[in-house]
């Protein structure tokens, strides 16, 4: 039996056997050639429902990629708290917003900063949920729409200060945790507005907080604590999930997979092999693929080799190690599509 | 040097290798008090205690929370100690204009790498991150700094670069230009013309000291010739 790319995401997710790995991502992946196709420019799309959800359905039209994601920044969530983004709509090429304005200048708002009642209509979330819906209604049935969230502390580093957090990470521990505590209320919230408009995988990018920054002990104190929070209530709401770090993460691998996440997704820096050494065969790693190199510099010819490595290295999907980069050869992402397709049952190790 | 200045510069070193601020006050407090050379403190209590640092970093032993705090230490003791230098440093120093290049806000790289140029004396004008093509242009004409270190950490600002150091030596041919960042390498770093690169701050301070020594040098030999 043929299964729909959605099947076979969603059905991996929920433990159930699929035919081959899938080829997608939970995070970003638009690319120029799908903006050309659309004549758009990237600054726009930011805030605007139906050019989020057309744009985002480029990868899925254009290479077979087997998802659609919104949205593509990471000051969504940062914005419904207070921030201001900026879109760089006056810069000539691409470049990805941020934020200009933060949301808590003052320590002393860490714990206690304004929630807003109606996070449905705060800052941008009314343009990911109608993204949301426009995608699930174009192809709903056939491809999986996914959508993201940053992890607590990466989303502290977006409404304050990631230097001051990483600081007082240590510092002053209980009132970071006490702040984190705040955001994963916060987040579980837009999970849920995200579940209603009909999303059906949500990652969270905790990318500010892998082995590049923080410490082994430091990330089991106080980073893992607010994404088993997050991720119990992802749970108990039925939404199929995954729990993104970037950079190194051998070091945490066993404490992310406690976190209870329905699957895991790590970048290039990550040894897989290493990671099955230290959790086992059971859980769902996503990955490891270079979401630069790979897909911008490299000829198409250096695709299938990664991503035969990748499944020997024991990855239960395809996916680029960040958001895909936009400027990604539109002959790479096909071929890192079609080397999936031919490797991605015989070369895993659940069908070998 | 005698056993006391000895003590305070072992004092200083461990302070900030152990994030221990009070204890880095202490001791240059006792040193200014004492009429011990700021100078000679600094170059052989703080510098040694944030090179020592740096070795744990890179044996991941600290992390950057660890980092930034023996920072913080070290900076409590460069206060105090400062307005007490009659000259500035042992060697070499300069100017340098410090910034994360426009569309990129990842600053944490660049922060260490001030740090490290903050401690060894030299003056910097550090512009923070997301700072556009021209903003460092008109800085390094404004402060007439011998060095321009540019940060990017992905590889679309990364790009932007290299109009800044052509519009830069442009503008003063004198002026040294150093980038870093993740996604740089040796190999771009010579494509968009700059001066150098390093891959971490321990190195970046280095190769800035041999760069503004052979600049001094060749300024040297012209001005006698
Ligand atoms: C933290 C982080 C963030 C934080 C940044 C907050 C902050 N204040 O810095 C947040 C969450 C905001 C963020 C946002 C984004 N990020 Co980010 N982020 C990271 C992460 C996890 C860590 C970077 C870091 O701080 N490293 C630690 C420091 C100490 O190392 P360093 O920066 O390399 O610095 C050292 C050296 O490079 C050198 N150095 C640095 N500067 C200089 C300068 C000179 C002159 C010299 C000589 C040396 C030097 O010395 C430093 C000390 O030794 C990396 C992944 C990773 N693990 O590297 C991704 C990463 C950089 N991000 C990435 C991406 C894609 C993004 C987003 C586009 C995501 C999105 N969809 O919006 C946005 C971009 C926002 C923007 N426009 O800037 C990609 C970039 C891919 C690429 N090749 O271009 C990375 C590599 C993740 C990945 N795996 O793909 N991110």
């Amino acid at each position: 039996m043929a299964f729909t790319p959605k099947e076979r995401v969603l059905k991996q997710l929920a433990g159930e056997e699929i035919d081959r790995v899938p080829c997608y991502s939970g995070m970003g992946n638009v690319t120029v050639a799908g903006l050309e196709q659309l004549g758009y420019k990237f600054a726009m799309v930011h805030g605007d429902a139906e050019m989020m959800a057309n744009l985002a359905a480029t990868s899925y039209k254009l290479y077979g990629y087997e998802c659609a994601v919104v949205p593509f920044d990471f000051c969504v969530e940062a914005e419904a708290l207070g921030c201001v983004m900026n879109a760089y709509e006056n810069v000539a090429h691409l470049l990805y917003p941020t934020i200009k304005e933060k949301a808590i200048e003052d320590e002393e708002m860490l714990d206690k900063f304004p929630i807003p009642d109606d996070l449905a209509n705060a800052g941008r979330v009314p343009v990911v949920v109608e993204a949301i819906k426009r995608l699930k209604g174009e192809f709903g049935d056939e491809v999986p729409i996914g959508t993201y969230f940053l992890g607590p502390f990466t989303l502290g580093g977006q409404v304050y200060d990631l230097d001051k957090m990483l600081k007082y990470a240590f510092k002053k521990q209980d009132l970071i945790s006490a702040m984190l505590d705040r955001l994963a209320d916060v987040l579980i919230r837009v999970a849920k507005i995200y579940q209603d408009a009909g999303a059906d995988y949500i990652t969270v990018r905790e990318m500010g907080s892998g082995t590049d920054l923080l410490s082994p002990r430091l990330w089991k104190a106080l980073i893992k604590p607010h994404l088993v929070k997050i991720f119990e209530a992802l749970k108990e709401m039925g939404i199929p999930n995954n729990l993104h770090i970037c950079g190194e993460t051998n070091m945490i691998i066993k404490d992310m997979n406690e976190c209870g996440a329905d699957s895991m997704s790590v970048e290039l820096k990550n040894d897989v092999a290493k990671s099955r050494e230290d959790i086992g065969t059971e859980p769902l790693i996503f990955g490891n693929l270079d979401a630069y190199k790979l897909l911008v510099v490299d000829p198409a010819e250096a695709v299938e080799g990664a991503v035969i490595n990748a499944l020997d290295q024991g990855v239960d999907a395809i996916w680029p190690g960040c958001d895909i980069w936009p400027e990604a050869k539109p002959e790479n992402v096909k071929a890192l599509v079609q080397a999936t397709e031919k490797h991605g049952a015989a070369k895993w190790f659940r069908k070998k | 040097m005698s056993e006391r200045t000895d003590e305070l510069f072992g004092k200083l070193k461990q302070g900030v290798i152990d994030f221990d601020e009070d204890g880095v006050i202490e001791a240059a407090n006792a040193v200014v008090d004492e009429g011990i050379d700021a100078v000679e403190a600094v170059f052989n209590g703080l510098v040694p205690g944030m090179e020592h640092v740096g070795e744990l970093y890179e044996q991941q032993e600290y992390f950057v929370p660890e980092l930034l705090m023996c920072a913080d230490a070290m900076y409590a003791g460069l206060e105090i100690l400062r307005p007490h230098m009659t000259r500035k440093s042992l060697g070499v120093t300069g100017v340098v204009v410090m910034g994360v290049v426009q569309g990129d806000v990842h600053d944490i790289g660049k922060n260490i790498v001030k740090m490290m140029f903050d401690v060894a004396g030299f003056e910097v004008h550090d512009l923070g991150r997301d700072v556009p093509l021209e903003v460092f242009v008109e800085e390094q004409l404004r402060t007439d700094a011998e060095l321009v270190c540019l940060s990017a950490m992905m590889t679309t600002t990364m790009v932007g670069m290299k109009d800044i150091i052509k519009q830069i030596k442009e503008k003063n041919p004198n002026a040294r230009v150093m980038i870093g960042g993740a996604p740089v390498t040796e190999d771009i770093a010579d494509k968009f013309g700059a001066d150098g690169f390093a891959e971490d701050a321990s190195n970046a301070l280095k190769d800035a000291i041999n760069m503004l020594t052979t600049l001094k040098k060749i300024k040297d030999e012209a001005d006698s010739a």
